[in-house]
């Protein structure tokens, strides 16, 4: 009689209705919230639809084809720089983002692969291994070096781990620069092992069986192999054998112990694996560079690791990749201040577009900002403000329309700053007032912002570089607290 | 006779001055239901801690089919063959229905981690057989766990289903001794007898021998072959249902001193 009970209990969702209320319409209700915002959504369901190969083939024919359409170095040097940054995310996600290990002496292992290729092939010992040999052999050693740095995530979790880990990766960082006189017991003179701040050089490039890397082309070419490689290695990780384990960890580890997870072995395992991906890493940019400098191993790429991770949605395969073009190829954009321009008004409409959701608020709030923008720029010429018509303002793609627009007073600083202390303010405001308030108040703070952007912030382009990356940061999360690729997670307590 | 499925032997583990285990001793047939019951403190999860290789017993042994498991880390234990669930449901939250059962089947795979990148025939091989596990732990549990369901992230789950899925979880891992910590705790009376009915099931068409730590007597009364009862680390009664229910040690120890005069 038993039998017959357990399976037959009336069960509310399945086969006949779907309707509210029951399970299974309670149970999607997060994927339905997801779907249905905003106008972009039809075109990402049309794109989900699309099989995952073919997901995968648009990005990497992209990537195939740039070398081809340009011959620019700079270009192709953004792509190699990206590459090495995508082979670390790939990394430090096995750690991070499955294991749930909080490693912040991550790119000690990036330093430490570079140093050790640099060892190996370069005038500094005087040693040229070839290329087969030495890469071996750092992938081999900075994987030792990675389960050494791994052993006190046999005690520690969560912070405690991050501290010591972070200790490592500073300690790297000070060997690197002071090892240039170190005074061996059995040598009369002290030896320059690292060559201090200023690196190693003359560094040998890559060279199998007589074809040697020389050109940027052809480190681009490698390591989009490389990344291919990692990326599906990723993705078969994510749900075999050992992803599972590792994500589960990063639930619950005592509940994972005890589901058959060895938890010490994995973390090492975790930490080994991330550390030889970084060291191969490190032995291409070493051989790219054609030398090794300790300041590339510094805190910031760090940070930029975590953000892109972070950005993408931690554990996404997809997520890395775009979270990782986003922190490499935007900063680089920014150097231009017209793409700059471009961006912050491409960023401050699709926030706006995005967040408001209905076309006919979206167009209210648009046209009553340009409204705003002439009745400002009518208010400042009857107050007699000095303004200015200088080159500098009227060139650039958007110089007809916001000619006209945005006013721009002759004592540029004065106003910017007043501008920029009055949008903090009234940004804080905003946050406190219930919706229709804030859609009142809207035109107004879009205005100031803009106001703000043209009048003050262009004037340092190396600070607002650093602005809009954060702003743009903030908005995305702001928008999607997984992550862009990530799914809603709850944490557990 | 038959060798005990599980065997304690004189375990005793203290706090400090605190002895949550005083040289308590059981053993559990291949196949048989012990219930444990006991007010709070008693030191029912404590013995479902040393079991499973959370604490080591400070004195005493702990044998599985005849084999030393003391001292044994939990995922040695879960190994060899003892498999739990929690008080507090832990699942992994963010994995989906499937993910939580395969990840429990780790210890029974060999497959290694270039092996499954690469997709050696042992690895995918290992893969069918973890899919066809799956069906079968979960089949166990009607329709409750499957169709949409199996891949719906765990914290999407009912908090039955949770506990229903925490089971399943258990038994993926290829144990044949279940603990059950407080199974039926939070549940509705449906609910409530329908965990008795599986749980009886389990030992019925599976074979598992279990040890369930149980508040709800009703549970306990339905599923017992033998009841345990713990007080202060020390085992006060022991025997079918209505001994231990009826015995004064275990009233006095629910009630307080003088209760079983008075009744």
């Amino acid at each position: 009689m038993s039998e017959n009970q357990t399976g037959n209990q009336p069960e509310t969702a399945g086969e006949s209705g779907r309707g509210i209320g029951t399970d299974e319409w309670v149970a999607q209700h997060e994927q339905r919230l997801n779907q249905a915002s905003g106008p972009f959504a039809a075109l990402g369901q049309r794109w989900l639809q699309l099989p995952r190969g073919i997901q995968w083939l648009v990005p990497l024919t992209i990537a195939l084809l740039i070398p081809f359409l340009t011959s620019n170095d700079y270009i192709l040097r953004i792509g190699v720089n990206l590459g090495l940054f995508l082979m670390l995310v790939v990394g430090l996600n096995l750690t991070v983002g499955y294991a749930g290990l909080l490693d912040l002496g991550f790119v000690a292992f990036y330093g430490f692969g570079a140093y050790m290729y640099a060892f190996v092939a370069s005038p500094q010992f005087g040693i040229h291994w070839p290329t087969w040999l030495a890469i071996p052999m750092v992938i081999a050693v900075t994987a030792l070096f990675g389960l050494a740095l791994g052993t006190p995530s046999r005690r520690l979790s969560g912070d405690y781990l991050a501290i010591a880990t972070l200790f490592f990766g500073q300690m790297f960082l000070v060997l690197a620069v002071s090892s240039d006189a170190v005074q061996f017991p059995w040598m009369q003179e002290p030896v320059d092992v690292t060559g201090g701040a200023n690196g190693i050089t003359n560094v040998d490039p890559f060279s199998f069986f007589g074809f040697t890397f020389s050109s940027m082309t052809s480190y681009y070419f490698l390591l989009l192999g490389l990344i291919v490689i990692g990326v599906f290695a990723t993705l078969r990780i994510h749900n075999s054998r050992h992803g599972l384990a590792w994500r589960a960890m990063g639930e619950d580890a005592l509940a994972a112990q005890h589901m058959t997870i060895p938890p010490v072995r994995m973390k090492l395992l975790a930490f080994t694996v991330g550390a030889a991906v970084a060291g191969l890493a490190g032995s291409v940019f070493a051989s790219v560079q054609l030398g090794v400098f300790p300041s590339t191993f510094k805190l910031p790429l760090l940070i930029m690791l975590y953000a892109a991770l972070i950005l993408g949605g931690l554990g996404s395969v997809p997520g890395l990749v775009i979270g990782a073009i986003i922190m490499v190829v935007l900063p680089e954009v920014l150097r231009f201040p017209d793409y700059s321009n471009w961006l912050f008004f491409i960023v401050l409409i699709v926030a706006v577009v995005t967040t408001l959701k209905s076309w006919k608020i979206i167009t209210a709030v648009f046209v009553s900002t340009l409204a705003v923008g002439f009745a400002a720029n009518g208010i400042f010429l009857a107050l007699g403000v000095p303004y200015l018509t200088t080159p500098e303002w009227t060139e650039g793609p958007l110089a007809p329309i916001l000619g006209a627009w945005v006013f721009m007073p002759e004592d540029r600083l004065l106003y910017g700053n007043i501008a920029f202390v009055l949008l903090v303010v009234a940004i804080a405001w905003m946050t406190t007032r219930t919706r229709r308030t804030r859609l009142i108040a809207l035109p107004f703070v879009l205005w100031l912002a803009v106001f703000t952007w043209e009048v003050r912030l262009l004037l340092e382009p190396s600070v607002t570089r650093q602005l809009l990356i954060g702003a743009l940061l903030i908005v995305l999360m702001a928008a999607r607290p997984q992550g862009l690729f990530g799914k809603p997670r709850v944490e557990v307590l | 006779m038959t060798e005990p499925a599980l065997s304690l032997r004189g375990v005793t583990k203290r706090f400090g001055g605190l002895t949550s285990l005083d040289n308590f001793s059981l053993d559990v047939e291949p196949a048989e239901i012990v219930s444990v019951i006991g007010p709070n403190g008693a030191g029912k999860t404590t013995l479902f801690n040393v079991v499973t290789g959370v604490y080591t017993p400070d004195e005493g042994r702990v044998f599985l089919h005849g084999e030393d498991v003391t001292g044994l880390p939990p995922e040695k234990v879960a190994r060899q063959g003892i498999a739990r669930t929690f008080q507090n449901v832990r699942l992994f939250l963010n994995l989906t229905v499937r993910e939580n059962i395969k990840a429990a089947m780790f210890g029974r795979t060999r497959a290694s981690l270039l092996g499954s990148i690469v997709g050696s025939p042992l690895a995918r091989r290992e893969e069918v057989e973890k899919e066809e596990q799956v069906r079968e732990a979960l089949e166990f549990f009607g329709t409750r766990l499957q169709g949409y369901r199996l891949d719906q992230p765990a914290y999407s789950l009912s908090y039955a289903n949770r506990r229903r899925l925490e089971i399943a979880r258990a038994m993926a891992t290829g144990a044949s001794v279940l603990l059950l910590d407080e199974p039926a705790a939070g549940m509705n009376p449906a609910e409530t007898k329908e965990i008795a009915q599986i749980i009886r099931r389990l030992r019925d068409d599976r074979g598992y021998t279990i040890v369930v730590i149980e508040h709800d007597m009703h549970v306990v009364e339905g599923i017992s072959d033998r009841v345990i009862a713990l007080d202060h680390g020390v085992q006060i009664a022991a025997g079918s249902f209505d001994e231990v229910a009826t015995s004064p040690a275990v009233i006095e120890a629910y009630l307080g001193k003088g209760a079983a005069v008075t009744k």
